[in-house]
């Protein structure tokens, strides 16, 4: 019998899950008793839940919080990913109905399934503890399984799915055997814990040593980091096109939060040993994903390959080991978060009109038939491409600036000469929509007011977030742990 | 000296840079189908900066080497990077010249061409972007200036260009942004190092300026100054956009597959910030690194003065045997900037100027023979003085320009620039000699053949129209006057140059 009178129970820290969680019970009620064709009540019910869980998050703030037993941190880190995580599924829920409608996926349990994997991305933000972080990661990785697979009747749908589904049970057990390792290590699963022990007996510790290499390979997954991306352009391509929007900036994310916490924070003092695997990680993510992405003819997996070559870049702020590095990957995941859904979002404006709407050749001469989303489309592949004033420009530079402070040399310029070959495919996505379609009747149609207002807000943090100063030094505040 | 004083609390700078971008805006809510009101906005926007660049040109203390209408506010004070815009003697004619350009390119702009509206639209953006870049004195934001002028620059060339413009455009585009990459890394690192001397991080250039980077590092094996490291991260960046030999190979490609307003910014200004980036960064930042890499690239210059020449000799193409004579005149630029001495620099100022003026007239001219006569293949014109004696006249004054005789501004730039070199490189200055014999060749056989050769069969040509002359007007007048009077240029300049090169 565990003796929990001991266990320090701190209602304020997990608050934001709290109303993510019972948001969900809420919604699957609600699915027994709503009619069919007022399905969207779900996802305004679903967005007031998120929407209050974002308020909550707010008070985190600049707090340094340990709840239950040093598994749960309630600090500005966990704010900031809470507040990003947040948004970018109150911005998939927006957009949702009108997809679903036309795809013929209107389902209540697609909101639930949604709001399940955001409490699992905001679990692991917050996890301090190994058995934390493997909740956060399979209640994010289960949701997202089904929703990978949510279009029942498509083959494409239910392969996405599967491959997912197996894939990810692979690296789960990776990681799995990584904790147990660690644990075997260090006789402690907190990260707490973990560090004390690593700062008190310095040394190599070949055991301590293979279990962060296990537990790098299932974060690396989760990240789509190169050479564990393999599934991510299947699983993209395969995916209803709003699931791919939702998991490619929001599990990123969350993924990064805990190489965060585990590198940075509990393992500075180990950076010398587990620099060349990561570094290796990041170098292979950028080459790969950048080089590969130039042969895509298909939007979707051309963007899975720039995520993956993104991946590599977030990694590069990880290097140093230092907590200004770290600041510099946050402002990147961020940064990386507005561009990518915006881009993801244009593609799923589209989606649900045409057939075979994510295939380059569909796209040619947008400007012409679209002219908003063909422009906001513009906007994030430049952004994407690092080309300033964007957003995208401000991340690298302030990633190549923590490793010019490092002096890394090698990645540095592994990753400007990637930079340089990935201008190649966004450009050409532009070049593609002011071409002049042959003999094509323009015809110009709308794509309804909630996803006009989250492409136009994704636009605009993509151009202003990198002009204005505090955001960076939000991120600098975010890792002061 | 100034001829007034104007309001130190005006954000002139500011201003100057946005006023382009509101006449962008106005553009892009104006209807596609009005193609003359937008045709008058786009005119009256590039008007109104030429106006208020004008007012600074006036209102500038001559005589001085400090900057001035300077505007410094802190920004990402993190990572002590600043929002800093200032004129001195190195940007303020550039930016003359930069407005004239704009407002002539806009001039010449065909209102009838397909998506006229998204063309005016990027130009008033890329003219914000070149403004921004000569007046930039914090380092990431000159680059976020550098690096924004390329989208337009790439749409312009990909979109509306000619031939291989595809190709063109991601060639130029390539080329330039690995180059700047280099130059990024410089600037961190040179930040980065300026950190640990002075224990504060900053990227402004008129701080840096004061704390010149010392000490070597071993690179492979062999011992190299920080300087001449930080100084070649600088120059590869610049050295693409001017561009010199042997990194000129997208310059055929993209002046020739140009719109003709495009390629008039192109030629006229663009290459020009390359040059100016070397004076602003490498000269001033990295004395003793100039001074270590400077001769190599002097040499270069020269290099490509005379391939340059050559090149043009053999082209029959009008349009690339004016891109190729354009090359061999930034060779004298850059001669002229890597002397490091007052008569080198200066001249290599004036001439910046003066190539813009007078390769811009020649892009035009070559346009309007193209328009007549339906092509610019050299060996198919005959005798085109006898039908348009007054074109004639107008294309030989520019000819003569172009290949620096006494009287116009080609020859007093050039003429400064041999003899800066002169006294530091005598073998290059008799080489750059050489380059102006051959473009005496090039400009006169060019001219001879199309226009004083008897025709074979007549020909129909029409005479220069009044629109056409009126465009050309400012640009000949400016020939003349620079040329005639050439003194209250260095005035102007000559405090700030005597600054740099005593560094």
């Amino acid at each position: 019998m565990i003796d929990l009178s001991a266990v320090h129970i701190d209602y304020q820290t997990v608050l934001p899950e709290l109303v993510v969680t019972g948001t969900i019970v809420v919604v699957l009620l609600l699915d027994l008793v709503v009619p069919p064709d007022r399905r969207r009540w779900l996802a305004v019910v679903s967005v007031v839940g998120l929407a209050i869980a974002l308020i909550a998050s707010i008070p985190l703030w600049g707090q340094h919080r340990s709840a239950f037993a040093d598994t749960m941190a309630g600090d500005s880190f966990a704010a900031f990913f809470n507040v990003l995580l947040l948004a970018v599924t109150i911005l998939t829920v927006l957009i949702s109905p009108r997809y679903l409608r036309c795809v013929h996926l209107d389902f209540g349990e697609y909101y639930a399934l949604v709001l399940s994997a955001a409490a699992g991305m905001m679990l692991l933000a917050a996890a301090t503890s190994l058995m934390t972080i493997f909740l956060g990661i399979e209640l994010l990785s289960l949701a997202l399984y089904v929703l990978c697979s949510f279009s029942r009747l498509q083959e494409h749908s239910q392969e996405s799915g599967l491959k997912y589904l197996l894939l990810g049970g692979f690296a789960t057990g990776f990681l799995l055997y990584g904790m147990a390792l660690i644990y075997g290590a260090t006789g402690s699963t907190t990260l707490l814990g973990i560090r004390a022990f690593v700062t008190s007996s310095p040394g190599t510790n070949v055991l301590l040593l293979l279990g962060i290499g296990f537990l790098s390979v299932g974060l690396a997954f989760k990240a789509s980091a190169a050479p564990f991306h393999m599934w991510t352009p299947d699983v993209y391509e395969g995916a209803p096109t709003i699931v791919t929007t939702f998991m490619s900036v929001a599990t990123k994310a969350a993924a990064f939060a805990a190489v965060g916490r585990i590198f940075v924070a509990t393992l500075p003092s180990l950076e010398a040993q587990w620099y060349v695997p990561l570094a290796l990680i990041a170098v292979l993510s950028m080459s790969i994903g950048n080089v590969v992405a130039i042969t895509q003819s298909n939007l979707k997996r051309l963007l899975a390959y720039s995520g993956i070559a993104h991946a590599g870049f977030i990694f590069l702020g990880i290097l140093p080991g230092t907590t200004d590095g770290l600041a510099a990957s946050l402002f990147y995941i961020a940064a990386y978060a507005a561009m990518n859904f915006g881009a993801f979002a244009v593609v799923t404006a589209l989606d649900a009109k045409g057939e075979h709407a994510d295939e380059l050749t569909y796209w040619t001469g947008l400007f012409y038939r679209r002219p908003f989303l063909a422009t906001t489309m513009t906007i994030f592949m430049l952004s994407l491409a690092g080309i300033p004033p964007t957003v995208g420009f401000f991340a690298k530079l302030f990633v190549f600036q923590a490793l010019v402070t490092a002096h890394l040399w090698i990645p540095l310029i592994v990753g400007i000469l990637t930079t340089v070959i990935s201008l190649y495919y966004y450009l050409r996505v532009i070049v593609v929509m002011v071409t002049v379609p042959e003999g094509a009747p323009v015809e110009r149609e709308g794509v309804g007011l909630p996803m006009t207002v989250v492409v136009g807000l994704s636009a605009l943090g993509t151009t202003v977030t990198g002009l204005v100063p505090q955001v960076f030094g939000w991120a600098l505040q975010a890792t002061r742990f | 000296m100034s001829w007034y004083q104007l309001p130190a609390t005006v954000p002139w700078l500011t201003i100057a840079v946005l006023l382009p971008l509101a006449g962008a805006l106005l553009v892009l809510l104006a209807p596609s189908a009005a193609r003359s009101a937008i045709k008058q906005l786009g005119v009256l926007t590039t008007v109104f900066t030429l106006v208020l660049v004008g007012l600074l040109l006036g209102g500038f203390q001559q005589g001085t080497a400090g900057l001035q209408f300077d505007e410094h506010h802190s920004w990402i004070t993190n990572l002590g990077i600043s929002y800093h815009l200032g004129v001195d003697g190195l940007s303020l004619f550039l930016l003359g010249l930069n407005a004239l350009l704009f407002l002539l390119a806009l001039a010449v702009t065909d209102p009838k061409m397909p998506r006229f509206k998204e063309f005016v639209l990027l130009m008033l953006v890329l003219e914000a972007a070149t403004t921004g870049v000569l007046v930039a004195l914090d380092l990431i934001l000159f680059y976020v200036f550098w690096e924004a002028t390329l989208v337009p620059l790439y749409l312009l060339i990909g979109a509306w260009g000619e031939g291989r413009r595809i190709y063109a455009a991601f060639k130029f585009l390539i080329y330039t942004v690995l180059a700047s990459f280099f130059m990024l890394v410089a600037i961190l690192a040179l930040a980065a190092l300026n950190a640990n001397q002075t224990g504060t991080l900053t990227f402004d250039w008129s701080t840096l300026v004061q704390h010149p980077v010392t000490g070597s590092v071993d690179v492979l094996g062999i011992r190299v100054g920080i300087q001449v490291l930080l100084f070649l991260g600088f120059a590869v960046a610049f050295a693409v956009k001017m561009p010199l030999f042997p990194v000129h190979t997208w310059l055929p490609a993209a002046y020739t597959a140009s719109p003709v307003p495009t390629l008039l910014i192109f030629a006229g200004l663009i290459s020009k910030l390359g040059a100016y980036g070397f004076l602003r960064f490498n000269l001033s930042l990295f004395p003793d690194g100039t001074r270590s890499a400077g001769p190599y690239l002097a040499g270069l210059a020269v290099t490509g003065i005379l391939y340059g020449a050559l090149m043009a000799l053999v082209q029959s193409d009008l349009k690339r045997l004016v891109a190729y004579a354009s090359m061999s005149h930034l060779g004298f630029i850059g001669l002229g900037i890597f002397t490091q001495n007052l008569l080198g620099v200066e001249g290599a100022l004036i001439q910046m100027i003066n190539h813009g003026v007078i390769i811009a007239a020649l892009f035009l001219t070559v346009a309007m023979i193209e328009r007549r006569a339906g092509t610019r293949d050299r060996t198919q014109l005959r005798g085109l003085e006898q039908r348009a004696p007054l074109f004639a006249a107008l294309f030989l004054v520019v000819s003569l320009a172009a290949l620096g005789l006494p009287g116009l501004n080609g020859f007093v730039g050039e003429f400064l620039i041999m003899l800066g070199a002169w006294s530091r490189f005598l073998p290059l200055a008799v080489g750059a000699g050489l380059g102006v014999i051959l473009a005496a060749w090039y400009v006169l056989r060019m001219y001879q053949g199309a226009f004083q050769e008897a025709p074979s069969q007549p020909t129909a040509f029409a005479e220069a129209r009044w629109t056409e002359a009126g465009v050309l007007a400012p640009l000949l007048a400016l020939m003349v006057v620079l040329g005639v009077s050439p003194a209250f240029f260095p005035a102007a300049v000559q405090a700030t140059v005597q600054a740099v090169v005593s560094r």
